[in-house]
């Protein structure tokens, strides 16, 4: 139990517990946002109820998530001030105004436009309402360009020189268009669109299992169906391309994620490992399975590679990161699931070509539903392991090639970041298990169709009844 | 060069400090109106109070996320350095945060309220409790080497001081938390906050007396700062303008007027802000360590008011929209 004195341990462990459990609930509400605008539109231009009715059901998953998501967070921004103490000194010039700007115009536009979304159906005028819920998913998403923004600048940094160990930024706009920041953008962008729709999916084919409201979740089946045609492959293609760049900007990360011990030189072919047991003791990897000439496959497209591979063996111990088992085997988990969700895509559509899933029989493709309800979590899964690869992957360093992760923490009591620890892993947990909990709740109480449709022709700023807040609840329009 | 060495950091000092203030008047009434509800006879009532704060508790958190961007961004060194000193405050406020955040969602869905209830209630007290040791210590002062990095103990934040100082800002929330309420609701309820308001503001004002006597006689540098002319009058007529105020927000509150001891509270905060702006200006770190020494570089610096600066109108446009669709009392249904 040494770690439990080491201070850069404990602040490394408390940074990666906040954000592996933060992740689970922004990861949704960023994509269900989009999903929220498609319905509304929907609502808004066709004026059917059952659309309005899908809005209003499936924000209510969204606002337990986005509270959580909002409370969870917190942690993340102070930590860098109280745990990376000489990180915030010695970045703070770029990476800090990255965080100020995700504030000033993505966080707080969606804060400030969510209260119309939720509770003033019945206040503003639909238009103004359609534009906040458009507002706050326009925000949620630019939370995510700035967030990954600062981390791909982590990743590459890029648009200035380190002098004497702090970043002198000479460039604004080159170090925001850092090489990784595209990619890693769209990478992150689709992936909350995917987890969501899977999500979605997942839930309404359990609702058509159970033969509950079989047409109105087919509704919501066939939208996420059709984004998914989309949104699966491309997030296939996107993910190749960040490989690429991996391979190119960050060699040490792409030696782990092959768990790759040896140089492999130009021009000659290489075996893809599929299973192994990477061992930093022997350097080697104790057992495999490998697929023959697969890494120039996988790579290039082609058997042979057309430029040199560096072994993990060629970095020093300390300049190599250490986790190479987690790294390998969180890269095979995501896209392993990328191609999964991929698959289950082509058979629905299938399925769906075949005219198979019409309101009548939809219910009867009980296997293909099953394959829906399996893949629901699998989102959250990949989007973890991927961040998993990305952020041990870039170990030993903070800021690649630059900074060393051991130099950027505080200098605090290892005993008091052990406290901090706990009571965030309790608590976190606590929240984990309670999300679950009420989302199951509102899962199994279904959606209210009664639900009156607001007037189409309302004035802006109606007159306020003291009668729309009532206690107990949220206010009557906010209810389902 | 050097005049834009000594602007751009001040510009910044000037913009972090809207930001606070916005913070401690927006979710100060957030953090009241929850500590109150420790203390609401029913839970018809305790639901009126959470449905007060329903639409604005998230976007009033916001500016403190905002805050500590932008400090962030624009003063690396003291980020690092007060966070790294305030580590305990820092958790204890975080830690509150996210019990009072959750507590919205969950009570929402929840049959057994009790829980939720409590979470929400200790949660916006641990909050309060963790800005005013981190506001109290602050202001103490936070021990630095020549490079502005902490060197000082894991409880320097604790003091007598900073105690009083925590006690003050908590029963300055508990103030504008029930002019909050006197504003949003209406009959006996609106009366128990009467009650509370009047009671938090003497204890307010007991505790401000008492910062204000103590902080000169305790800080030197203070006593130096501030005992000489021109900043003399200024202090002079601080208290003198919080008398006043006090006074306002009191006839207000017995003539049984509804929006203006809301209106005189925030005038209160706005005062009390100015004065402690006023007493560690320049330093960002007191005692040490100036703005100038703490800021970013100078292009840093104008980028971020690039960006930054013209969204500062926008944001309070649609955050003051927010408050206007949402006017009006909130009561007890009729059903």
């Amino acid at each position: 139990m040494e770690f439990l004195s080491d201070a850069v341990v404990l602040s490394r462990m408390q940074f990666a517990l906040t954000a592996i459990f933060h992740m689970l609930w922004p990861v949704l509400t960023t994509g269900m946002a989009i999903y929220l605008v498609i319905v509304e539109g929907l609502w808004v231009k066709t004026r059917k109820p059952e659309y309005y009715h899908h809005a209003r059901f499936w924000s209510k998953l969204y606002v337990l998530n986005f509270g959580i998501g909002v409370a969870s967070g917190l942690p993340m921004e102070f930590q860098f001030g109280t745990n990376w103490a000489p990180f915030s000194e010695a970045v703070g010039d770029f990476f800090g105004s990255i965080l100020g700007f995700e504030a000033s115009m993505a966080f707080m536009l969606e804060a400030g436009f969510l209260g119309i979304m939720l509770f003033g159906w019945s206040r503003v005028p639909p238009i103004v309402h359609y534009l906040a819920t458009i507002m706050v998913a326009f925000g949620a998403n630019l939370s995510t360009f700035w967030i990954l923004v600062a981390n791909s600048w982590l990743q590459t940094p890029a648009g200035g020189d380190f002098i004497n160990g702090k970043f002198v930024v000479a460039d604004y706009f080159q170090a925001i268009l850092n090489p990784f920041m595209v990619n890693s953008v769209l990478h992150m962008f689709f992936a909350t669109l995917e987890t969501s729709l899977f999500v979605i999916g997942g839930i309404s084919a359990w609702y058509m299992l159970k033969r509950r409201h079989t047409a109105f979740f087919a509704m919501s089946f066939k939208i996420v169906l059709a984004a998914a045609i989309a949104v699966t492959p491309i997030q296939i293609a996107i993910g190749h391309l960040s490989a690429e760049q991996v391979r190119h900007y960050q060699p040490s990360k792409l030696a782990a994620m092959e768990a790759q011990w040896e140089d492999i030189p130009a021009g000659s072919t290489a075996d893809w490992s599929l299973v192994s047991l990477p061992s930093n003791k022997t350097e080697s990897n104790r057992f495999e399975i490998k697929v023959p000439q697969g890494l120039g496959y996988v790579l290039e497209f082609k058997s042979t590679l057309s430029e040199p591979i560096r072994g993990l063996k060629s970095w020093s111990q300390r300049d190599r990161p250490h986790a190479i088992g987690l790294i390998y085997y969180a890269f095979r988990i995501m896209s392993g699931i990328g191609f999964a969700l991929a698959g289950l895509m082509l058979v629905s559509v299938v399925q769906w070509l075949r005219g198979k899933l019409v309101a009548g029989a939809i219910a009867d493709q009980k296997w293909l539903l099953r394959g829906w309800l399996f893949a629901a979590p699998l989102g959250y899964i990949a989007v973890e392991s991927g961040w998993i690869v990305r952020c041990v992957g870039r170990q030993p360093w903070t800021v690649y090639g630059e900074l060393r992760t051991a130099d950027m923490a505080s200098n605090l009591p290892a005993g008091e970041i052990l406290a901090s620890l706990t009571g965030f892993a309790v608590l976190y947990s606590v929240l984990f298990v309670t999300t679950l909990y009420f989302a199951s709740r509102i899962i199994v109480k279904g959606p209210n169709l009664e639900l009156p449709i607001p007037a189409v022709a309302l004035k802006p700023g109606v007159e306020i009844e003291p009668a729309d807040h009532e206690p107990n609840r949220r206010p009557t329009e906010a209810q389902q | 060069m050097d005049a834009l060495q000594h602007f751009l950091p001040q510009v910044w000092f000037v913009i972090l400090g809207l930001f606070l203030f916005l913070y401690i008047t927006l979710d100060g009434f957030d953090l009241g109106v929850g500590i109150l509800s420790l203390t609401a006879s029913t839970e018809a009532r305790r639901s009126i109070l959470m449905t007060s704060l329903g639409n604005v508790w998230d976007a009033n958190e916001t500016w403190l996320v905002l805050m500590g961007g932008a400090l962030f961004g624009a003063f690396p060194l003291a980020y690092g350095t007060i966070l790294t000193a305030l580590y305990i405050p820092a958790v204890v406020m975080i830690v509150g945060l996210i019990l009072r955040a959750v507590a919205f969602e969950f009570r929402e869905n929840a049959d057994r309220k009790t829980i939720w209830n409590l979470a929400f209630g200790i949660g916006s007290f641990l909050a309060a409790l963790g800005q005013g040791f981190a506001l109290g210590s602050v202001f103490e002062g936070i021990r630095v080497d020549g490079a502005g990095h902490f060197v000082g103990g894991i409880w320097d934040w604790l003091s007598w001081r900073s105690i009083l100082v925590a006690l003050t800002l908590i029963q300055g929330y508990v103030l504008i938390g029930s002019t909050y309420l006197v504003m949003k609701t209406t009959d006996g309820l609106q009366q128990t906050y009467v009650k509370t308001a009047k009671l938090a503001a003497l204890t307010t004002l007991a505790g401000a007396i008492f910062i204000t006597t103590s902080t000169p006689i305790f800080y030197e540098q203070v006593r130096l700062h501030l005992f000489s002319p021109p900043l003399l009058y200024v202090f002079g007529a601080i208290p003198v303008l919080g008398l006043l105020l006090v006074g306002l927000l009191w006839r207000s509150l017995t003539r049984g007027e509804e929006r203006s001891p809301f209106v005189w509270t925030v005038l209160i905060f706005l005062l009390s802000f100015l004065g402690l702006g006023l007493i560690i200006f320049p330093y960002v770190i007191p005692p040490s360590i100036t703005i100038y020494q703490a800021a970013a570089s100078p292009s840093s610096l104008v980028f971020m008011i690039i960006f930054m600066g013209f969204l500062i109108p926008i944001m309070l446009f649609y955050n003051i929209y927010n408050y206007v669709v949402f006017r009006g009392k909130v009561t007890e249904a009729h059903d």
